[in-house]
């Protein structure tokens, strides 16, 4: 089903090194992210996981190999916006001013904010909040806030870096569904970076393992499984087996 | 459920009526402390601790308040200080503020400059009365002139350790959400990161001010430090402590007005 789909972001044998270090973090990556599609990247700890997310997001250059992102945008958009496992909300800014942090500069009159921060805050569950400071809300609707803040850029691809590790698990199973439905409301694409398969599995169309020193992709299947998905269902578990043993 | 009442219970929290209690225990203490510091005053007077005549009676201070003031001289000693107060302020907390962003913000000038500020920053403002003489005489400038410095130092430190201390994740957020830009990351960041640190600079400073401004003053300007030395020439002790107790009184307005300012910005904060 993948194939089918128009490449919307691609790596072609993509290397990085960080400055000053003597080792490839990562080498040869070559996977390409279709239109709309939800891919999870799963690794080990300090595999380079968020460094590919780094690099796809343009906060670092790749030093070999190349990357395709959307670079073309329709007006009032960003190509790609990042959900960060730390939610990186900025304390002096009210919810509502976080959410349009990624607003400004885009040419959209305030009006045109004001709706884009109002319709993200109702498609989180938090319209009630937005007058708060973070220091004032919990852990898992910062995380939503972090959400909201990309969603708000209506990126083409979103690209979350372990964006539910920190909260609880009820909390982390409530946030999960919550993603899903909006992935299935807005059309985007996501690139979602975790080490827990069970989450990959039960989000993502397609899994991606990284292995090794330098890493490189080992594993790239598509989940056997329709949406909506049950937790406990066999093929899900199998699978999730599999991408186990190729960690 | 077992009701016991809330104090028999070790860890009950104090009952807002005990609250309200040590707040007005904490009063009375505190006048009782400042009760016992004027016996004590009026003690010195009475058996001469000090050399004859240099201790006022602190009952007459209110009478030396009134001559002061009736005699045109507060007022006008209270307008000259501020008038160098607030230039000495002004100048040196945004030279400082200005100084200081640069040298955490951009590594050419910080490295150009650390050496010379290591030079300059050990001399105390009150050394550069000398030059404040020759080149402004005895005049409102040369007054400011040393006070901006003390407050100079206070916010540059203040302004170029708060900017280091921004955390770096907030600059990989900016880029990522296209505020990357010098600009755009100064304002969205930079500023509102080390605005905590900025504004207890600027505060040290509106108290720093003060402790230079009277030492400026008693070189001759005009102001309540020159006052306080004519009146110390003839033996009017008592309007010195007027002069100190007004300074004292405008310190705390100046500083409860600027805590307003504070908290308003900071209120971001938990
Ligand atoms: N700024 C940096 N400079 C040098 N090396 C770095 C830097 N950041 C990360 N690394 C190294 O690069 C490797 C990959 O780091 P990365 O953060 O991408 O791993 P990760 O897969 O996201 O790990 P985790 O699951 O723990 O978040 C690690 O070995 C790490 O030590
Ligand atoms: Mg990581």
């Amino acid at each position: 089903m993948t194939a089918r789909r128009k490449a919307l972001l691609t790596l072609d044998d993509v290397g990085y090194r960080y400055p000053g270090s003597d080792r490839l973090v990562f080498e040869g990556l070559d996977f390409s992210i279709g239109a709309g599609e939800f891919v999870a990247l799963v690794g080990g700890s300090g595999v380079g996981k968020s460094t590919v997310l780094r690099c796809v997001a343009g906060l670092i250059e790749p030093g070999v190999g190349r990357i395709d992102t959307p670079s073309r945008t329709d007006h009032g958009t960003r190509p790609s916006a990042v959900v960060f496992q730390d939610t990186r909300l900025l304390p002096w800014r009210s919810i509502r001013a976080n959410v349009g942090y990624g607003l400004s500069g885009l040419g959209l009159s305030r009006a045109k904010r004001d709706a884009r921060i109002d319709e993200v805050l109702e498609l989180i569950g938090m319209a009630e909040l937005g007058g708060r400071w973070p220091h004032e809300i919990s852990g898992g609707q910062a995380q939503r806030v972090g959400l909201a803040r990309a969603l708000a850029v209506r990126p083409h691809i979103l690209l979350m870096d372990e964006p539910f590790s920190a909260v609880d698990a009820l909390t982390r199973t409530r946030l999960q569904d919550e993603l899903l439905t909006i992935w299935q409301r807005l059309n985007m694409a996501v690139l979602f970076v975790t080490h827990d398969i069970a989450e990959a599995a039960y989000l993502a169309e397609r899994v991606c393992v990284m292995r090794g020193t330098p890493a490189r992709l080992v594993f790239d299947e598509a989940v056997p499984a329709p949406y909506p998905r049950e937790r406990d269902d066999q093929g899900l578990n199998a699978f999730a087996q599999r991408v186990a043993a190729a960690l | 459920m077992v009701q016991r009442p809330a104090s028999a219970h070790p860890n009950a929290l104090p009952a807002p009526r005990r609250a309200g209690a040590t707040r007005l225990r904490r009063v009375l203490l505190g006048l009782l402390g400042v009760a016992a510091f004027i016996a004590l005053w009026k003690l010195a007077y009475v058996f001469n601790w000090a050399p004859r005549g240099t201790i006022p009676d602190p009952f007459v201070v209110p009478a030396a308040l009134w001559r002061e003031y009736s005699g045109g001289r507060l007022i006008p000693a209270i307008g000259s200080s501020l008038v160098h107060y607030v230039w000495g302020l002004g100048i040196g907390t945004l030279l400082g503020f200005g100084i200081g962003l640069l040298a955490a913000s951009l590594r050419v000038f910080d490295d150009a400059h650390y050496m010379l500020a290591r030079i300059l920053r050990p001399i105390p403002p009150l050394a550069w009365v000398v030059f404040a003489i020759a080149w402004f005489q005895v005049s409102h400038a040369g007054a400011a002139f040393v006070i901006s410095i003390g407050v100079f130092w206070v916010n540059y430190f203040a302004t170029a350790s708060g900017v280091r201390d921004v955390d770096p994740r907030y600059y990989e957020l900016a880029r990522a959400f296209g505020h990357g830009g010098f600009f755009k990351r100064i304002t969205s960041i930079t500023l509102p990161g080390a605005a905590p640190s900025i504004l207890s600079g600027v505060r040290t400073g509106v108290g720093q001010a003060w402790m230079t401004l009277i030492a400026a003053e008693l070189l001759g300007v005009p102001g309540m430090g020159q006052e306080m030395n004519s009146a110390a020439g003839v033996g009017a002790y008592d309007a010195v402590v007027v002069y100190m107790l007004a300074i004292s009184l405008i310190y705390t307005l100046s500083d409860g007005l600027f805590a307003l300012v504070e908290n308003r910005a900071l209120r971001w904060r938990p």
